[in-house]
This record gives structure tokens, C-alpha cells and sequence, in this order.
């Protein structure tokens, strides 16, 4: 556990670093006063949760992530990361079907039939709400704003 | 005015709503608010925003009856994903995830579900009657406060919420430092000159809390579950009649708790500026305080439920008093609400009891009416909402993400948003890994713009010397709440520290998640 807050605070500190100086130079009296101050806070609060997990001394007692579940959780996180990728390109209803039907098939072993289905339906009931009910554009991607409007 | 003419007013008030037309509109708006609130991201503020241009053509009346309806939809319908998937519909809900999810985790989802839809009616209830009889005083003491008062207040609430988690006080104090901190990226709110953005230009316009929120409790929340075993689904939602009955009969024993949260949710959605959020962590806060099962927080308390839900329906109803008599939005979903009084041809103010009373009694009755209709829906329809549910992990996960990228973007329609969302998650899963509680930081980001600006002209009033919050008597009593609740869980901390020197070092501490 300490050292889980070990790394937490030299991460925050790491941040901090960062922030400061920008406070600092926007300073004046006016728009830098409260960033400013709540850097300061931020600093302080760390050091301080950081002094006390020094004080209570290093114990690396439990791992950070336990040892089976890295393989699981880079399953989630990747497609995660691989999607918002793909949203730029390809927009979120293009992007979304192939996600969801990429990780229906792949990780959750779904038969073909239900991920054609699943991966259809979604985006395009998606699409009815936002785009033709609620009249919020969605990122579409190149490929469908042409299909769509011809641009 | 009379207590007689009230009666007749209401009387008069409740007849107008209960016409076919805004009956019929009334229940439209219910379902429409229970959906968005149900979608994470497309919060009340946001669905109400969207549906303003559709009132063109409705009568006034019936317009202010569709808004309302769809807010009250949406408070109703928030706590649904807050507890069956700790997703916050909405950022009032955000608080009833910390009971509401342990306790549908726990095989209970049907007992979490209907004291969130009873105790936010309840609170409803009782703030409509405080709405109805006791408008004008209250406005009038509301309208005294200026930017000292509001910034005691915000100060108050973050008192409250910092001392919430009851895990380490330190470690609650950097979150809302950090999202205060977070909230001050954009433009500056008075000389207009970018902050805090590193020289990107998309992030000028801020960050949204609505992006934070999701990627550190949507995505946050998935890569917990999975690290634990790969499984979301679990919860199952069924919602009997011995799940309402058995949930209703534990009901007397929260009176303290349904009422300090009315009260208090009441009286906050009241003060311009603030509204829902802060009242339902800041009933959540205080119930921890004084429940005597104040330490079971947070691992599936049906009081954790009752006292968020309370005060946010509370508040709810609060916030469109000042609305509605002064022409002050008590929240910012009451802020997009007076837009559309401009659009309908009305305008705001004292005036309005005087020459529109169709308009103003109209929304009055409909509040009865449409809040009774309201959770008799949402009782009905959780089994609708109980599909969701049964979906494998293999499509929940995905579906869930895609849902969150959805949300994010339409905060602020920038593709930039789901990179944010993205590391939110992350940071997230780290956050709760380490023991930092996570509300703090979402409401802090939440309130930083009103808490600069209340602070900021505070001082200016001041001329520069923090002292002018001991010259106002109502800041004062404000400051002095927020600093005993803020300094007591701390006292609590360390009494614990020095007990626990003596004793086993080891005693684990309650983990808290959401």
C-alpha cells in the first residue's frame, strides 16, 4: 500500500512541476491568482502525503497490478485506446460497429449471427437518436459524411 | 399573500396542469428526462438544452411544463445507471453510486432502486409543499447573499465532500484542490485570457466535467472490474413488489435523514448558482456524519442512498424558486430553463406571480402531478431497464465505451474530448487503486468557475483583503460550519492514527470505490 501512494505522489509531483511555472508567469493579480494558489495547494498537500509515506518507509508488500489480470485489462485497454483512434478516422458509427463487432468476436467469443446483429443495430439506433432526433452531429468519419451529404 | 390565497392559487394551478394537453405533455417530458438521464452524458442541462427549440410552438404553460417534466425525469432516472452500473447518469447522481452500486453489487439492485426513486419523491414531495408555502421569504433572504455568502457556501460544500470518503482526509483535499485546478483551464473567466492550457488551443474552452466524469467512473470503473475478474454484468435488476415493500418499510427509520436532506438540498438549490450536485454530496456528507451507521458508508447502505437522492430532487425543486420568482437560475439546468422564458415572450422576475399566473401556478401544479406520475414510471419501468442487464461483458464493455465516447464528444462536439476521456480512465484506475476518492475531484471541477468568481469579486469588494469575510455575518456563519465539518473528519483521522499506533497497525480501511 505505501508504496502505491509513493508513486501516486512522484507522479503528482512530476504534474506539479509542470503546473507551477505556468501559474507563476500568468501571475499578476488577476486570471493566474487562483491557479496559482491551488498549485501551491496541490504541491503542499502532496508533499506532505508524500513525507508521510516516507516516514512510514518502503514496503513493496503487494504487487501493483495483481499478476494474472495484466493480460485482461490490456484486452480492455487497447481496443479502448484503438477506438478513440479510429473514431477520428473512420467517425463513431463506423468505428463503433467495428469495435464492437471486433471485440464480440474476439474476446467475447460471440457466435457471427449475434455480432452481425449487435454490431449493426447499435450504431444505426445511435445514429436515429442523435443524428435525425436529437440533431447532434456525431463524428462520422470521412467516409460516411460523403455517403451522406456528398462532401 | 394569504394562506387561503395560496390554497386557491394552487388549486387553481394544479387544474391547469392537469388539462389533457399538459398532462400529455407532462408525461412525454417524464420519459424523455428519464431516458437522458439515464444516458450517461446527455445530462438534464444538456436534453433540456436540446429540446428548448422544440417549445416554439407550445403554449408557455405547457412549454414550462415539458421542461420541468424532463428534469424531473432526469433526476429520476440518474440514479438507475448510478446503481446498477456505478455509471453517473447525471452529475447529481454521482453520490448515490457510492451506496447504490455495492448494494445492487450485493444481489440487492431492486431495494437501491426504489429508495432512490421513493426518497427522491419523497423529497420532491415535501419541497414542492416548502415551494408552494414558503417562496417569497426564502427568495427574499437568497437574494441578500452576494459573492462572500456564495463563496462560503461553495466552501462549505467542499468541506463536506472532502470529509465524504471517509478515507484519508489528505488525499480528499488534493482532489479538490486538483479539480479546482482543472476547472480553471480555458478562458479566464473575467480578463478573458487563455489559462492553464499549455498553448493548446482546444482545450481554450475548458474542460469539461462531463468528459472527466465519464472517463473516471465509466472507463475507470471497467478496467477495475476487469483487473478483478472479467465480469460487469452481475448485477441482476428486478424489480418486485416485496423489493418496494420491503424497501418502503425500512423508510421510518431515514426520517432524520429524508429530512436534514429536503431541508438542506432545498435550501442549496435555492442559492443562485448552486443546485443539485452539491446538495446531494453535501446530504450524503452530513448523513455519514451523524447516521449511526455513518461508517458502513459506502459499502451498500440504503441510507447512502436515501440522503443523496433526497436532497438532489430537493434541490431540484429549489433551484427554479429564485427561477421563477427573481428570475436567478438556482442551477444551470434552471439557467437553460429561463432561456427559454424569453423565447416564449415572458419575462422573468417578481412580475410574474402578478400577470402570469397561469404560467406560474400552471408549473406549481404540474410539480405535484408530474412528480407523483414521475415515480410511478420509473417503478414501472426499471424491468425495461433491468434488459440492460442481461447483456454479456463481450457487448457491455465495447458498448459501454462507445456510449462514453458518445457523451464525451457531445459535451463539446471536439474529437479531443475522447483522448481526455481516455486518460481520465486511466487516471482513474489509478486513483482508486491508491485510495484517492474520486467525487472530490469531479465536484470541485464541477463549481471551480463559481467558486473563482465568487471569490474573485469577493475580494474586489474587499478591496483586496480576505478580511471582508468576517465582516458579513451570514459568510461568517457559512465559514465557521465549513471549517467544522471540514476540520472534523481530520480530528476523526487523527484519533484513529494514534489509536492505531497502539494497536494493530494493519486495520484495513473500508476501500472506497466511486
Amino acid at each position: 500500500m505505501m508504496a502505491l501512494g509513493l508513486v501516486a505522489s512522484a507522479l503528482l509531483l512530476v504534474r506539479e512541476a509542470l503546473r507551477l511555472p505556468i501559474a507563476w508567469t500568468s501571475a499578476g493579480p488577476g486570471p493566474g491568482f487562483f491557479p496559482f494558489w491551488l498549485a501551491v495547494g496541490v504541491t503542499g498537500v502532496a508533499a506532505l502525503i508524500l513525507a508521510r509515506t516516507w516516514r512510514a518507509g518502503r514496503r513493496h508488500d503487494e504487487p501493483f497490478v495483481p499478476a494474472g489480470a495484466w493480460k485482461p485489462l490490456a484486452i480492455v485497454f487497447l481496443p479502448m485506446v484503438a477506438v478513440v483512434a479510429l473514431i477520428h478516422y473512420l467517425g463513431i458509427y463506423l468505428g463503433g460497429a467495428l469495435y464492437l463487432a471486433g471485440y464480440m468476436r474476439l474476446v467475447g467469443r460471440h457466435r457471427w449471427m449475434q455480432v452481425a446483429v449487435v454490431s449493426i443495430a447499435l450504431p444505426l439506433g445511435l445514429f436515429l437518436i442523435f443524428e435525425r432526433w436529437f440533431l447532434m452531429p456525431m463524428p462520422k468519419g470521412l467516409a460516411l459524411e460523403w455517403l451522406l451529404y456528398g462532401r | 399573500m394569504s394562506l387561503p390565497g395560496i390554497f386557491h392559487d394552487l388549486l387553481y394551478g394544479i387544474g391547469v396542469a392537469a388539462s389533457p394537453t399538459n398532462l400529455f405533455v407532462a408525461v412525454v417530458g417524464l420519459l424523455l428526462g428519464t431516458a437522458i438521464g439515464v444516458l450517461p452524458g446527455l445530462g438534464g442541462t444538456n436534453g433540456i438544452a436540446l429540446l428548448l427549440p422544440l417549445t416554439f410552438r407550445l403554449q408557455p404553460t405547457s412549454a414550462i411544463i415539458l421542461l420541468s417534466s424532463v428534469y424531473w425525469g432526469a433526476i429520476f432516472g440518474g440514479a438507475i445507471t448510478s446503481i446498477l452500473f456505478n455509471i453517473p447518469g447525471e452529475p447529481w447522481s454521482v453520490a448515490t453510486t457510492f451506496d447504490g452500486h455495492p448494494l445492487a453489487k450485493q444481489g440487492k439492485p431492486g431495494i437501491a432502486l426504489t429508495a432512490a426513486f421513493t426518497s427522491s419523491f419523497i423529497g420532491a414531495l415535501i419541497s414542492i409543499v416548502l415551494f408552494t408555502f414558503f417562496a417569497p421569504p426564502l427568495a427574499e433572504i437568497a437574494l441578500k447573499f452576494g459573492p462572500p455568502e456564495n463563496f462560503a457556501v461553495l466552501l462549505l460544500a467542499f468541506a463536506t465532500i472532502a470529509g465524504l470518503e471517509g478515507g484519508d482526509p489528505l488525499k480528499s483535499v488534493l482532489m479538490t484542490l486538483l479539480g479546482l485546478l482543472l476547472g480553471t483551464v480555458g478562458f479566464d473567466i473575467v480578463s478573458g485570457s487563455p489559462r492553464m492550457t499549455f498553448g493548446v488551443v482546444a482545450l481554450q474552452s475548458g474542460i469539461n466535467f462531463i468528459v472527466i466524469a465519464i472517463g473516471l467512473f465509466g472507463l475507470g470503473e471497467i478496467l477495475l472490474t476487469v483487473e478483478e475478474g472479467l465480469r460487469l454484468e452481475g448485477v441482476q435488476a428486478r424489480l418486485s413488489f416485496r423489493d418496494v415493500w420491503e424497501t418502503w418499510k425500512l423508510f421510518p427509520r431515514y426520517v432524520w435523514t429524508i429530512v436534514r436532506g429536503t431541508v438542506l438540498g432545498f435550501w442549496i438549490g435555492v442559492l443562485p448558482g448552486t443546485g443539485a450536485t452539491p446538495a446531494s454530496f453535501m446530504s450524503y456528507g452530513l448523513a455519514k456524519q451523524f447516521s449511526p451507521r455513518g461508517h458502513r458508508f459506502g459499502t451498500g447502505e440504503v441510507e447512502g442512498v436515501v440522503a443523496p437522492e433526497t436532497a438532489a430532487h430537493a434541490a431540484g425543486i429549489g433551484a427554479l424558486l429564485p427561477m421563477i420568482t427573481l428570475g436567478i437560475p438556482g442551477s444551470p439546468t434552471a439557467a437553460v430553463m429561463l432561456a427559454g422564458f424569453f423565447i416564449w415572450g415572458l419575462n422573468p422576475g417578481p412580475l410574474l406571480f402578478r400577470e402570469q399566473r397561469e404560467f406560474v401556478w400552471g408549473l406549481i401544479g404540474s410539480m405535484y402531478l408530474a412528480n407523483v406520475i414521475g415515480v410511478l414510471i420509473v417503478l414501472t419501468m426499471v424491468p425495461a431497464f433491468a434488459a440492460i442487464n442481461r447483456i454479456p461483458f463481450g457487448v457491455l464493455a465495447p458498448l459501454i465505451v462507445i456510449l462514453s465516447s458518445v457523451g464525451a464528444y457531445a459535451a463539446n462536439n471536439q474529437v479531443l474530448d475522447l483522448w481526455i476521456m481516455l486518460a481520465s480512465g486511466l487516471a482513474g484506475y489509478l486513483f482508486k487503486k491508491l485510495g484517492y476518492p474520486l467525487a472530490p475531484l469531479v465536484v470541485a471541477l464541477v463549481l471551480g468557475d463559481m467558486t473563482e468568481q465568487a471569490l474573485r469579486q469577493s475580494l474586489i469588494m474587499g478591496q483586496g483583503s480576505p478580511a471582508i469575510f468576517l465582516h458579513r455575518p451570514i459568510a461568517l456563519a457559512f465559514m465557521a460550519a465549513a471549517l467544522a465539518l471540514g476540520a472534523l473528519p481530520a480530528m476523526r483521522a487523527l484519533r484513529r492514527q494514534a489509536r492505531g499506533r497502539r494497536g494493530a497497525a494493519a486495520r484495513p480501511a473500508p476501500a472506497p470505490r466511486g
